[in-house]
C-alpha cells in the first residue's frame, strides 16, 4: 500500500515538470500531421514553394472591413498613430484596422504570432516582425510572397532594410521601421570620433572605456557581427546553408574586443550587461565612449544623467584593413496567409511605408524610417539632429543571416564569443566552436 | 476501526442499494469527476509530451514531421550541454535545499517560541516567499551587477558577479535559499505545532535534558514534516528555471535542465529535442521523489517505532 502511494505521489509531483513543455506544443500538432519521409528536395535550405503570392492591385479597392495589426507593446505611440491615421483617412470608404498590442519582450511577441499561425488563427492580419524572423515564418509558410508588390517600389527604400525581408530568392514583407548602432562619443573629451575601431579601443584607454552589451543574449551578436562584418567576416556562406564564420576576419574581430577587456578598455562587466546596464553605466559618466542603439540619444540625455549634453553620436567606424559595417534593427508588416482581406491588409502595409507617414515616424517617434528622402527635409533635420548619421549609419549597415534556424545561429554566437570574453576560451576556439555550432544548426531536420 | 464501522453501516442497508443504482457504478460515477481532471491536467500532458519526443518536427519545412524512436534521447544525452546542465541542476539542488533545510528550521524553532512581537518576526520572515521569482531575480541582479550594484560598494571590490565561475552559481543558490528558506519554515513550524506539550513535559519530569528533547522528541516527530518538505524543495529545485534565466541567461555554468529544455522547445522549435529533455527531467524528478519517499519514508516509520 505505502509503495503504490509513494508512486502515485512521484508521478504526480514530477507531472508538473512537463506541463510547460506540453502546453506551449499543443498547437503544433496541428502543422505536423504528416509524418514520415522528409527526403523532398525542398527541405534542402533556401527554397520556399507553394506559399500564396499576393496581387499588388488588391489594394486598390479590397473588399470593406476590419482588420487587425499585431505589435509588441506600444512604447513609442507608433503603432496607435498609424492606426488611428489610417482609419480616419479610409473610414469613409468603409475600411478600419485595430491594434492588437503583443507583450513588450521580443521572445513573447515571437512566441505568440508563433501560437496564432500554428492555429491558423487569423488574429493578426499583419504582424509587425523582427527583422530576425523573417526567414523562419516564410518557411513556414505563414507569411504572403509580396514579391510582386515589393518589385514595384523597390528603389523607394533604402536598400539594406530590404534585406531583412529577403529570403529565398523573394520579398516576404515591407520594411516598416529600421535601426542601427551609433558610436556615442564624448564632445567633453575629444571633438571627433576615432575612425577606426582600432583606434577607438586605443582611445577608449585612455578616456575611461567604452562600454556594450557584452551578455549572452542576441544583442551580443549584434555588438561582435558589427566588428566582424567589418572586418570581412560572414556568418553564411553565399549558399546559406554552409557555416563561413570561421575565418581570419572574425578572430581578428573578436581578438581586439577580447583584448579591450584585458587592457583595461572596456570594463570586464560588459559581459553581463544588456542595454539598461549600459546606459546605467554611461550616464555615470565615467566612460568616454558606448555601443548603443539610436533610442540611447534621447534616453540617456535626461536631468540626472551625468553626461546631459555631453555627447554626440556617429556611424560605426571602420575596421582597419577592412570596411564599415553595422547591424540592423527594425521591423517588417508582414501579411498572414490565414488573412480575410490581403487587399486590405496590403493597403494598411502600403500606408505604413508611405513617405508620409515615415516622415511622421521619424519626426515624431525618433524612429528610423526607410525612406532615404525622409531624413533631408528641413524640419527633421533640424528636430532631429542625428538625422544626417542615422541614413548614413542604416547605409552601412547589414542584415543578420536570414536563416529559418536563426536563433540557433544567434546562439552559437553569443555564447561562444561571450565565453571569450569572460577569458574563457581563446578567440581562435570561440571562433571555431560557433562555426561548428552553426553548422550543425543549419543541419537541423 | 474506522473501516470497520464503515463495512458494517454498508452491510445494514443491502436492500434498499440494490434498488437504485449499484454501489459499484456509484463508486466509480461519484469518482470519475476527479479522474477525468487528472486526465486532463496530468496524464494528457505526460503522454502527450512523451509522444512528442518520439518524434522529429522539421523547424524549415512547413508541417514535415517523422518519427525520431529514441534519437532524440540519445542526441540530448550524448549533448555534453545536457550534462553540463545536469551537473549544475543537481550541485543547485543538493546545497541550495540543504542550507534551505537548516535555515527554515532554526526559523521554525525560533518561530515556535512563545515571546513578544512572535506575529510580527513571522509577518517579516514570510516576506521574501511572498516575492516573485523574477522579482526575487531582478532584485539580486540589481544588487550584483557591476561595478554599480551595492554588494561591490560595500565590499569594496570589482567583481563580475554574475559573469564568473562559480559566483554566478553561487549567488543563484543564495538568492534561492533567501526566497525559500521563510517556506521551508513555514511548513516546519506546522509540523512543530502539532507535537503535543505533553510529551515535552513527561520527558522533562524524567530528567531529559533540551538537546535530548530536541533530538529525541522533536526531531522524530517532525520528520514527516520535515520530509514534505523537502521533498517540496527538492521538486522545485530539480526544475529550477527563472533565476538563471533572469540572473545570466544560463550562462557562465548555471545552464540547468529547464533552461536548455526551454531554449530548445520555446526559442529554437526544436519541439521533439525540447520535449525529450523535458520528459527526461521529468524522469530524474520521479526518481528523485520516489527513493524519497521508499528510503527517508521507511526511515520515519522505523524512529516512529522507537
Amino acid at each position: 500500500m505505502r509503495g503504490r502511494f509513494g508512486l502515485g505521489a512521484a508521478l504526480a509531483v514530477s507531472a508538473c515538470a512537463l506541463v510547460v513543455a506540453a502546453c506551449g506544443g499543443s498547437s503544433s500538432s496541428s502543422s505536423s500531421s504528416g509524418g514520415g519521409g522528409g527526403s523532398s528536395s525542398s527541405s534542402g535550405g533556401v527554397t520556399v514553394t507553394g506559399a500564396k503570392v499576393i496581387d499588388p492591385s488588391s489594394m486598390n479597392s479590397p473588399p470593406k472591413g476590419t482588420i487587425h495589426y499585431c505589435q509588441g507593446k506600444d512604447t513609442t505611440g507608433a503603432g496607435k498613430a498609424v492606426v488611428s491615421e489610417f482609419n480616419q483617412k479610409y473610414a469613409a470608404q468603409g475600411y478600419k484596422v485595430v491594434l492588437t498590442e503583443f507583450p513588450a519582450s521580443a521572445d513573447q511577441q515571437r512566441a505568440q504570432f508563433i501560437q496564432r499561425q500554428q492555429a491558423k488563427s487569423n488574429d493578426c492580419d499583419v504582424f509587425s516582425s523582427d527583422v530576425i524572423w523573417t526567414a523562419e515564418f516564410a518557411s513556414q509558410k505563414w507569411l504572403y510572397d509580396m514579391t510582386p508588390y515589393v518589385n514595384q517600389s523597390r528603389t523607394k527604400y533604402i536598400p539594406a532594410p530590404l534585406e531583412t525581408v529577403h529570403y529565398a530568392g523573394k520579398y516576404w514583407g515591407v520594411p516598416e521601421t529600421s535601426d542601427a548602432a551609433f558610436l556615442f562619443y564624448r564632445t567633453d573629451k575629444g571633438t571627433a570620433p576615432p575612425a577606426t575601431w582600432q583606434a577607438v579601443y586605443q582611445q577608449a584607454a585612455k578616456q575611461g572605456g567604452i562600454v556594450y552589451q557584452g551578455a549572452p543574449y542576441e544583442g551580443l551578436t549584434c555588438d561582435f557581427l558589427e566588428l566582424g562584418f567589418a572586418a570581412g567576416g560572414q556568418v553564411l556562406d553565399s549558399s546559406g546553408k554552409k557555416s563561413a564564420f570561421n575565418s581570419p576576419a572574425n578572430v581578428k574581430a573578436l581578438q581586439l574586443m577580447v583584448d579591450g577587456i584585458k587592457n583595461g578598455a572596456a570594463p570586464k562587466a560588459v559581459t553581463t550587461y544588456m542595454e539598461p546596464e549600459t546606459d546605467q553605466a554611461w550616464t555615470s559618466g565615467k566612460y568616454g565612449y558606448m555601443r548603443n542603439w539610436t533610442y540611447a540619444y534621447a534616453a540617456d540625455n535626461t536631468s540626472t544623467s551625468k553626461v546631459k549634453g555631453k555627447y554626440k553620436v556617429a556611424p560605426l567606424p571602420a575596421f582597419e584593413g577592412g570596411g564599415k559595417a553595422g547591424i540592423l534593427g527594425g521591423h517588417n508588416s508582414v501579411i498572414s496567409t490565414y488573412t480575410k482581406n490581403p487587399g486590405l491588409a496590403l493597403k494598411f502595409s502600403d500606408f505604413y511605408a508611405s513617405p508620409d507617414f515615415q516622415k511622421t515616424l521619424l519626426l515624431k517617434f525618433s524612429q528610423a524610417a526607410v525612406i532615404p528622402d525622409t531624413y533631408s527635409a528641413s524640419d527633421v533635420k533640424k528636430a532631429i539632429p542625428y538625422a544626417p548619421e542615422l541614413l548614413q549609419a542604416l547605409r552601412q549597415a547589414k542584415a543578420r543571416p536570414v536563416s529559418p534556424v536563426y536563433p540557433q545561429i544567434s546562439q552559437a554566437i553569443y555564447k561562444n564569443v561571450n565565453d571569450a570574453l569572460a577569458g574563457r576560451v581563446s578567440p581562435a576556439d570561440a571562433i571555431k566552436k560557433a562555426s561548428d555550432q552553426i553548422n550543425s544548426a543549419l543541419s537541423t531536420f | 476501526m474506522e473501516a470497520a464501522s464503515v463495512q458494517q453501516a454498508g452491510a445494514t442497508q443491502p436492500r434498499r442499494r440494490s434498488k437504485g443504482i449499484p454501489e459499484r457504478r456509484l463508486a466509480i460515477m461519484m469518482v470519475a469527476p476527479s479522474m477525468i481532471l487528472i486526465a486532463i491536467v496530468a496524464a494528457y500532458p505526460i503522454i502527450y509530451a512523451v509522444w512528442l519526443s518520439l518524434h522529429e518536427y522539421s523547424v524549415r519545412v512547413a508541417g514535415l514531421s517523422r518519427w525520431a524512436g529514441f534519437r532524440n534521447y540519445s542526441n540530448a544525452l550524448s549533448d555534453p550541454a545536457w550534462w553540463a546542465a545536469f551537473e549544475h541542476t543537481l550541485i543547485f539542488t543538493v546545497v541550495s535545499v540543504a542550507l534551505e533545510l537548516v535555515i527554515g528550521l532554526g526559523m521554525a524553532l525560533a518561530m515556535h517560541e512563545a515571546f513578544k512581537g512572535q506575529g510580527l518576526l513571522r509577518t517579516v520572515v514570510l516576506v521574501p516567499w511572498a516575492v516573485l521569482t523574477v522579482v526575487t531575480a531582478i532584485m539580486w541582479r540589481t544588487m550584483f551587477v557591476s561595478p554599480y550594484g551595492f554588494v561591490n560598494t560595500v565590499l569594496g571590490t570589482q567583481t563580475v558577479w554574475l559573469g564568473s565561475e562559480p559566483q554566478a552559481l553561487i549567488i543563484i543558490i543564495l538568492a534561492d535559499v533567501w526566497k525559500t528558506a521563510p517556506f521551508m519554515a513555514l511548513l516546519i513550524l506546522a509540523g512543530l505545532q502539532v507535537i503535543p506539550g505533553e510529551i515535552y513535559e513527561a520527558a522533562k519530569v524524567d530528567g531529559a535534558t533540551t538537546w535530548q528533547r530536541f533530538a529525541r522528541i522533536t526531531l522524530p516527530l517532525l520528520m514527516p514534516a520535515i520530509l514534505v518538505a523537502l521533498i517540496f524543495r527538492t521538486l522545485d529545485a530539480l526544475r529550477i528555471f527563472d533565476l538563471p534565466y533572469v540572473l545570466t541567461q544560463g550562462q557562465n555554468g548555471t545552464s540547468t535542465l529547464s533552461t536548455i529544455a526551454q531554449e530548445a522547445f520555446a526559442t529554437n522549435r526544436i519541439y521533439g529535442l525540447g520535449a525529450a529533455m523535458a520528459v527526461l527531467t521529468f524522469i530524474i524528478v520521479m526518481i528523485v521523489s520516489f527513493s524519497y519517499i521508499r528510503f527517508v519514508g521507511g526511515n520515519i516509520r522505523g524512529l516512529a517505532d522507537e
